[in-house]
């Protein structure tokens, strides 16, 4: 336990002096402020407002990159693919989140089951504290890691017609309507297509939990 | 494929969720877990013959409310328990207000009885068979509970475990209370308590390995 929490120490030096990863306490209004802020655009999400929901995935993800990389510890090589897999659960799981409660507390607890199953997974004792929300948004690092899971990988075994919507969308960021229109598809049929692609790659995930 | 591309794929796919999508899958769940267990009972059992006249009695009111009771407690804590950083409520509390109520009845009947005829009381005529039939009435439920809590997010899989098996449990047994002809509230506090048993027990164990996501 001693080695753990001297490790633990280092690493917060670390990262203060900026060694790794832009780390602020907060940008805008503290914790406290943290909540208003993502329940507004989880909401907006939730009513299929695709930039709110896009900002709020953004910020969880400078959250969860910290959270995860506190938990894990400074070698980690995991800490990105446990930030998508958790990014990925967030949004395929969003209609379990009432609208009448919290948000912080809702995605802590989206983030700490992800990052259990990651410990039972690779068989790690390490503990996993029931903390306050606040442990998640105690602070953010916005410099993404390199993932060592593929998604993308994924993306080239679809269909090609699914394949190029989902790149159309992605990269070039065209709208749903734009890449109707240059698809010839109807807008309806290029949201599944889309829903299929994001549904392969949860099943990529949890076919890799094995 | 990095974090940016991954969140703009997600935010593409971002369809509008209906306000209560959740009571709404639940709602939906116990209609057709209803359904179905009210159609096997009737082909394996029937329904009471006398059931309009047991509609007017208390003994039949006092094993459904309880059943309900339990059952209702079942849907309180497994629509809770789908949902990450919320507390569980009040279903515990009424599934203990439920148990502590028929045992409260199970014990003013006995005392009201000579020693001699407690057993006959408790055993009534189809003690054999009351536990299995709730058991065999409640496991279509429980596969569709599961199957609805597996579309949410258990965080505590074996809370979300027991609390669909208590759902399906009381469910289940109160479809079986439409065909059970039996009165007294000793019996139900034992046989029905006990065939409601198991699928909570089931739930909670099977839950971390079925209810991941």
């Amino acid at each position: 336990m001693g080695a753990a929490s001297l490790n633990g120490l280092v690493f917060r030096l670390a990262r203060t002096d900026g060694g790794i990863g832009k780390v602020t306490s907060d940008v805008k209004g503290g914790v406290a402020g943290v909540e208003p802020r993502l329940k507004a655009l989880m909401l907006k999400g939730l009513d299929g407002d695709r930039a709110a929901q896009a900002e709020l995935l953004s910020q969880l993800s400078r959250y969860l990159r910290a959270y995860f990389a506190r938990r894990l510890g400074r070698d980690a090589t995991d800490v990105e693919d446990l930030v998508q897999e958790a990014l990925l659960a967030v949004h395929l799981k969003r209609a379990s989140y009432d609208r009448g409660q919290p948000f912080t507390p809702w995605a802590y607890g989206v983030a700490r089951y992800k990052l259990l199953d990651h410990f039972r997974r690779v068989g790690s004792r390490a503990e996993t504290p029931l903390e306050d929300a606040d442990a998640l948004f105690a602070a953010d690092d916005a410099a993404p890691r390199e993932a060592r899971r593929d998604l993308g990988r994924l993306l080239g075994s679809l269909p090609e017609r699914q394949r190029n919507l989902v790149l159309d969308v992605k990269i070039t960021g065209l709208s749903i309507e734009e890449a109707s229109a240059k698809s010839g598809m109807s807008a309806s049929a290029v949201k599944v297509s889309i829903h299929r692609a994001v549904q392969a790659m949860a099943r990529r995930v949890r076919d890799e939990h094995g | 494929m990095n974090t940016d591309d991954l969140i703009a794929t997600l935010a593409a796919d971002a369809a509008p969720v209906p306000r209560g999508a959740v009571w709404g899958r639940w709602s939906l769940a116990v209609l057709l877990a209803l359904a179905v267990s009210v159609a096997a009972m009737m082909a394996a059992l029937g329904v009471r013959p006398d059931m309009h006249h047991a509609m007017r009695t208390s003994p039949f009111w006092m094993k459904t409310g309880y059943t309900l009771t339990l059952g209702l407690a079942g849907l309180l804590l497994v629509e809770r328990a789908g949902r990450p950083g919320v507390r569980l409520g009040w279903g515990l509390a009424l599934a203990a207000a439920a148990l502590a109520v028929i045992a409260g009845l199970a014990s003013h009947e006995l005392m009201a009885l000579p020693r001699s005829a407690w057993h006959a009381d408790m055993m009534g005529d189809s003690a054999q068979v009351c536990p299995w039939r709730i058991l065999a009435i409640s496991a279509p439920v429980f596969l569709i509970v599961m199957l609805t809590l597996r579309r949410m997010a258990p965080t505590r899989p074996a809370i979300a475990g027991a609390a669909a098996g208590l759902l399906a449990s009381g469910l289940g047994a109160t479809v079986y209370g439409m065909h059970c002809t039996e009165t007294a509230a000793a019996f139900t506090a034992l046989w029905y308590t006990l065939g409601m048993a198991l699928w909570p027990v089931v739930g909670a164990l099977i839950g971390r390995l079925t209810l991941r996501w």
